[in-house]
């Protein structure tokens, strides 16, 4: 093979091996680390450094050298004329040449002594100026022939599009980064929303403080011992906040009334799941099926639910959880017509009103996690927050264990 | 970057390295370090072998040129053997024939350290 032919050769393969380097998935210190030694092993040249150019402050940095006492990091001092200067050569610039770089050498005398600089490539991206690369003279002494400059051009040109391509990536990581502390910051700021809204419909009755934020406790914890995750459980446990929500518009005396309500108030106050509804479908609320959970939460899974008279599975499994929580929390708590009930007789009535006023599968996942926490096999207390410590441990527990028999008894007579 | 071992051995107090089939900056990068060990505990005689080299990458020359330069500033010699002939083409271009002392084989190489230290003895 002729030796032009040769060294075109190793010089192709060069740029083949720089391209592959550049669009790999090194870390970039590591690609600029190899890109110098293959400009260097292509020109048979000893020693050399790439550096970045940064405009404020302006100075030139070491990110990747070879040869002796060369240390990375090092600052290079460049002027702004000097930068513009280099920001328009399309070719290696000669170092002792008198050019736009006369006070270069001078000032960086020390670093060029130790890297024996005799030329600087520019890497230029776009137009603009992304770092040099400094080369020594040849290994063998001999000049750079046009041939050496035209491949070291090729390379820089490389060099300075992955420098490009590394500062683009910085700076898109920065601002999905930012873009993560927003989101994380609306996030809170939407739960602390909807917490606040919540806290605003339980003012509304002198009896319900919290109701709401136990709803949606207790929803989030039934759902999860389904076995739901992710989005699911949290669209569940905002309906468990929201689902009062409609009762925003329903007049505080019929909220509080003690007395039995009129035809005319239950009417007026059954309005709230619809309320709440148009209320929630209304803002451009990320969820939609949140809004429709709230609706269907006085729906039964026997039909005779309002306001749609859905039956079984047309009623969304989150709201038959809500319909499972709103009601035990309105059982564990005093109300203006009752006092609060003891949990064997909440558990009677929820017994008494599966398959009827509550899905089944929900009440036995209900009952599932209400003995975990009784017996200490999971150490959370969601649903016996509010029952405290007073209450026949051991019945209870039977009762439990009935009513999870019966049930899975049930399942398999629904599967034959 | 994952590392990997090159062989060498030590003859008569000439250590004796071979690159293996590619010598790229792995492989580049491993007989640098060996021969900075090597030089460190002193020993001023290396041969590379380059009998099942069958290519040499830009990135390779450039960390030879590196190893070439550290046996120098070390007072040492460096002889390389067994390049086959397109490997000898590359240098020729590179020019770096006539910064390196090329021999035929290791043998050769070790007669030739031997004939060194036997003259120094005289």
């Amino acid at each position: 093979m002729e030796p032009a032919t040769r060294k075109l050769l190793h010089s192709l393969t060069a740029l083949a091996d720089l391209g592959a380097e550049i669009s790999s998935t090194h870390e970039f210190d590591e690609v600029m680390s190899a890109s110098l030694h293959t400009m260097l092993g292509t020109l048979a040249m000893s020693r050399g450094a790439i550096a970045r150019f940064s405009s404020r402050p302006l100075q030139l940095k070491v990110i990747a050298a070879k040869g002796n006492r060369i240390l990375k990091g090092e600052k290079i001092v460049l002027g702004r004329e000097e930068a513009e200067y280099l920001a328009s050569c399309s070719r290696p610039v000669g170092l002792a040449e008198g050019n736009g770089l006369a006070g270069f050498t001078s000032r960086n005398g020390d670093l060029m002594k130790r890297l024996r600089a005799g030329s600087l490539a520019p890497a230029v991206a776009r137009g603009e100026l992304m770092g040099v690369i400094l080369l020594s003279e040849k290994f063998n002494r001999e000049s750079l022939t046009e041939q050496d400059l035209a491949i070291i051009a090729a390379i820089a040109r490389h060099i300075g599009i992955a420098m490009y391509n590394h500062r683009l990536m910085v700076s898109l990581k920065r601002k999905a980064e930012e873009n993560r502390r927003l989101y994380r910051g609306m996030r809170q700021m939407y739960q602390d929303t909807i917490r606040a809204f919540a806290a605003a419909i339980d003012l509304k009755d002198a009896y319900t403080s919290g109701h709401s934020d136990r709803v949606s406790r207790y929803s989030e914890a039934i759902a999860k011992e389904m076995g739901l995750t992710g989005t699911e459980l949290e669209y569940i446990a905002v309906a468990g906040h929201l689902h009062d929500i409609g009762k925003i518009v329903v007049d505080r005396t019929i909220i509080n009334n003690p007395r039995p309500l009129t035809e005319p108030e239950f009417l007026e106050l059954n309005k709230h799941v619809t309320t709440g509804y148009e209320i929630l479908s209304s803002i451009g609320h990320p969820w939609n099926e949140i809004a429709y959970m709230t609706k269907c939460h006085h729906e039964r899974v026997d039909g005779r639910g309002y306001p749609q008279g859905l039956v079984g599975d047309q009623i969304p499994l989150g709201a038959k959880i809500v319909t499972l929580a709103d009601s035990f929390d309105a059982m564990m708590t005093d109300r203006p017509y009752r006092s609060r009930l003891p949990l064997q007789q909440a558990l009677g009535e929820l017994q008494r009103n599966t398959g009827k006023q509550f899905a089944r599968e929900v009440v036995l996942a209900f009952c599932r996690l209400l003995k975990k926490e009784i017996s200490g096999e999971i150490r959370s207390r969601v649903l016996t927050m509010t029952v405290g410590r007073k209450f026949e441990r051991e019945a209870v527990d039977s009762m439990l264990t009935s009513m999870l028999a019966a049930g899975d008894a049930g399942n398999q007579a629904m599967s034959c | 970057m994952r590392r990997i071992e090159i062989r060498s051995k030590l003859v008569e107090n000439t250590a004796i390295l071979y690159p293996g089939p590619y010598l790229n900056q792995l492989r580049g990068e491993a007989i640098e370090n060996r021969c900075l060990e090597l030089l460190s505990e002193g020993v001023r005689s290396v041969v590379i072998n380059f009998e099942d080299t069958e290519l040499i990458n830009s990135i390779g020359v450039s960390i030879l040129i590196g190893v070439i330069e550290s046996i120098h500033e070390s007072s040492g010699k460096l002889l390389l053997t067994n390049l086959s002939e397109s490997n000898r083409e590359l240098f020729d271009v590179l020019g770096l024939l006539s910064q390196v002392e090329i021999i035929e084989s290791e043998e050769q190489a070790l007669a030739s350290f031997r004939g060194l230290t036997g003259a120094a003895l005289c």
